[in-house]
């Protein structure tokens, strides 16, 4: 089978499930959200309306959020895991390398420099947007917890934090939408087709050409070392109780996210109607 | 809201006969009383005004429906300047069972009993406004059987109705304008003392403001609708707009049109707006203008008691949904204001930042995707296997 090209293994199927949620949630979010900042738009009623109405948009996108806290707990836990159990070097951690790279591709594209950066397992580009991931969802739960909870904000906050907090989740979520449509797609859609994603696999020329350095770790075996069973089961012993405390306390976090204030009536209390003086014998 | 009123002249009503009832009036002026000598019969021919007032101007005649007895005196001077007066109306034209004397029998035993039956006679000149009254609030109450909900008759007593709508403007005189809170006050006398205390009804009441609204101008004037629904409520917006985004009325006191631009960008605004256009007749739990303003008690919102400018004025309407909202809460709302560095200068900020920021991620990126382009392109061109 030699002519069959070699692949490798980039996603597992965890990852690859993570995602498609991520993927889908983010869609459900933007196009639930962008609806509110932008009322008078006839596309924004046009889906408002084919949602079932505003507040069935809203529930969509305060359940929508939940799920993704619960696919953040989720994340959180398999980076301890792999960090602290596994051991797996952190690929994804920002580097000045990454500044280098970036600023070396640049400089290649633009023709000032002889090559283009050697990258190992994630490319500058791959980070940027993994940790613009992270900055805007930091962003996006402080300040939908805010508008989420006015009550609980304006104990310890001016006021004027919620409208803040409002006009911080929609330009953020204009960003994101933006880097998603321009950057993503390019990088994975219009640059080349990349469904590494979805099928978990990439081909020995894709590795040699976009994670040079990974593909040397493989071949010099480095990469992917597994701690020999009793370190792991040690090491799981102590990861296990811990994680179930921070699974409990990052729940606890949801719970309290989405229950902390009853924000208003459900019916606003009617206003009187009565008609007190009668009417006087009419005269002709 | 604009009234029309339809004045159809009497086919039958001529002038010919002109010389023979002026005779007749000459005749009955010496007439001392109507009982010590009845008038003759008119066999084709309408009784005049001056024939029937020659009767009726007297004080203290009624007569008697059941237990109750209703007064049937006519102030002349009051008649005659009246708009039926002054459009040549006939007593008979209304008072169509009568042409002459004695009159036949009333078969109502009431007086309202007897304004009930009798409504119906006003449709014959004014269908136009007759047809609106049915699908409004007040004739709704009369078929639900409230008989003091209100008939023409009520607001526009026949017998001295002055003209409201002007012969040359066409529109609603001043006068009229003026009048209307005090005719609805018959009945609704609490909203009355509400509306003449409010920053509205002070002006129109005290100095005759032409620019705020009377009653009719939120209510409508035939086909008042009920405002208890939340239909009237979900409009309410919209209602308030009519003359708060108009500058010509605005600016003279110095107050934002902004007012309804700037609620549609706040969480309740966008609510309501999307709320009301997909769903006009379910009630939504989102404050609209007469939450926080108030309904026919509006004041200034600088009022040191209960102007909504002041915080701890504000908090209270807050309350009314957020029951457990403290001090900062009404913060949260920016009074009409847009973001600025005077006003909400956080959000200000927030937004320029946004504004900055995004063009110049957005734009470093595009930057960056167009340089990879181009290499591509060139490596190409030159045959040159792209990294």
């Amino acid at each position: 089978m030699s002519n069959q090209p070699r692949t490798y293994i980039r996603f597992p199927l965890s990852r690859r499930i993570e995602h498609i949620f991520l993927m889908i949630s983010f869609i459900t979010l933007a196009s639930t959200g962008l609806p509110q900042k932008y009322p008078t738009s006839p596309i924004s009623v046009f889906i408002v309306q084919a949602l079932g109405g505003i507040e069935n948009l809203r529930s969509i996108h305060h359940f929508t959020s939940i799920l993704v806290m619960f696919a953040i707990i989720y994340h959180l836990l398999v980076i301890v895991y792999m960090i602290f159990v596994l051991r797996t070097p952190w690929s994804m951690m920002l580097s000045l390398q990454d500044m280098k790279d970036g600023m070396q591709a640049l400089l290649y594209n633009l023709g000032f420099a002889k090559a283009y950066p050697k990258m190992g397992r994630y490319t500058f580009e791959e980070k940027f947007e993994y940790w613009a991931f992270v900055w805007g969802y930091t962003i996006m739960g402080i300040t939908g917890f805010i508008m989420w909870n006015p009550i609980t904000a304006t104990m310890y906050l001016p006021g004027e934090f919620v409208p803040a907090a409002k006009a911080a989740h929609g330009g953020e979520a204009v960003l994101a939408v933006l880097a998603i449509i321009v950057w993503h797609m390019y990088g994975v859609n219009i640059k080349h087709v990349n469904r590494s994603m979805f099928t978990g696999k990439v081909t020995e020329e894709e590795m040699v050409h976009e994670h040079p350095r990974e593909l040397d770790d493989i071949q010099a075996g480095t990469a992917n070392r597994v701690p020999d069973a009793a370190t792991l089961r040690k090491r799981q012993r102590i990861f296990y109780p811990i994680a179930a405390i921070l699974t409990v306390a990052m729940l606890a976090g949801v719970y309290g996210y989405i229950n902390t204030e009853e924000t208003a009536l459900k019916t606003i209390p009617p206003i009187s109607t009565t008609v007190e003086s009668p009417l006087q014998t009419p005269q002709p | 809201m604009r009234l029309r009123i339809q004045v159809v002249q009497p086919a039958f009503w001529t002038v010919g006969p002109l010389l023979a009832l002026g005779l007749l009036f000459f005749a009955l002026a010496s007439f001392a009383t109507p009982t010590q000598a009845a008038p003759d019969k008119f066999q084709g021919e309408q009784p005049s005004n001056d024939f029937c007032l020659a009767c009726h101007q007297q004080q203290g005649i009624d007569i008697t429906l059941g237990s109750e007895s209703l007064p049937v005196t006519i102030n002349p001077i009051q008649f005659g300047l009246s708009v039926h007066d002054e459009e040549g109306i006939a007593c008979v034209d209304c008072h169509t069972n009568i042409s002459d004397y004695p009159h036949p029998d009333v078969k109502e035993k009431s007086v309202r009993a007897f304004s009930l039956a009798f409504n119906e006679s006003c449709r014959q000149c004014h269908e136009e406004q007759y047809s609106t009254v049915q699908d409004g609030v007040h004739q709704r109450a009369i078929s639900e059987g409230v008989e003091n909900a209100p008939l023409c008759s009520d607001c526009h007593n026949p017998h001295t109705q002055t003209r409201v709508i002007g012969t040359e403007s066409g529109q609603l005189t001043i006068a009229a304008r003026l009048h209307i809170p005090q005719t609805c006050a018959e009945c609704h006398g609490d909203k009355y003392e509400q509306y003449k205390a409010s920053v509205h009804g002070k002006a129109l009441t005290e100095e005759g403001n032409l620019d705020v609204p009377t009653c009719t101008d939120c209510h409508g004037v035939h086909k008042i609708s009920d405002p208890t629904t939340a239909t009237f409520r979900n409009s309410t917006p919209a209602l308030c707009a009519n003359c708060h985004t108009d500058p010509a009325i605005m600016d003279k006191y110095g107050i934002s049109t902004k007012v309804l631009d700037t609620y549609v960008a706040d969480f309740h605004g966008t609510t309501v707006k999307l709320f009301a256009e997909q769903f006009p007749d379910q009630p939504t739990n989102k404050a609209v203008c007469t939450d926080c303003h108030g309904v026919h008690d509006i004041s200034k919102v600088d009022n040191p008691q209960t102007g909504i400018a002041l915080r701890e004025n504000l908090l209270v309407k807050c309350q009314r949904c957020h029951p457990n909202a403290t001090a900062n809460f009404p913060g949260a709302w920016l009074s009409h204001y847009e973001p600025s560095p005077q006003h909400a200068p956080i959000v200000y900020y927030v937004n320029l930042f946004y504004k900055i920021f995004i063009p110049t991620v957005i734009g470093g990126m595009v930057f960056f995707i167009l340089t990879d382009i181009y290499r591509r392109i060139r490596n190409r061109a030159k045959g040159v296997k792209h990294a």
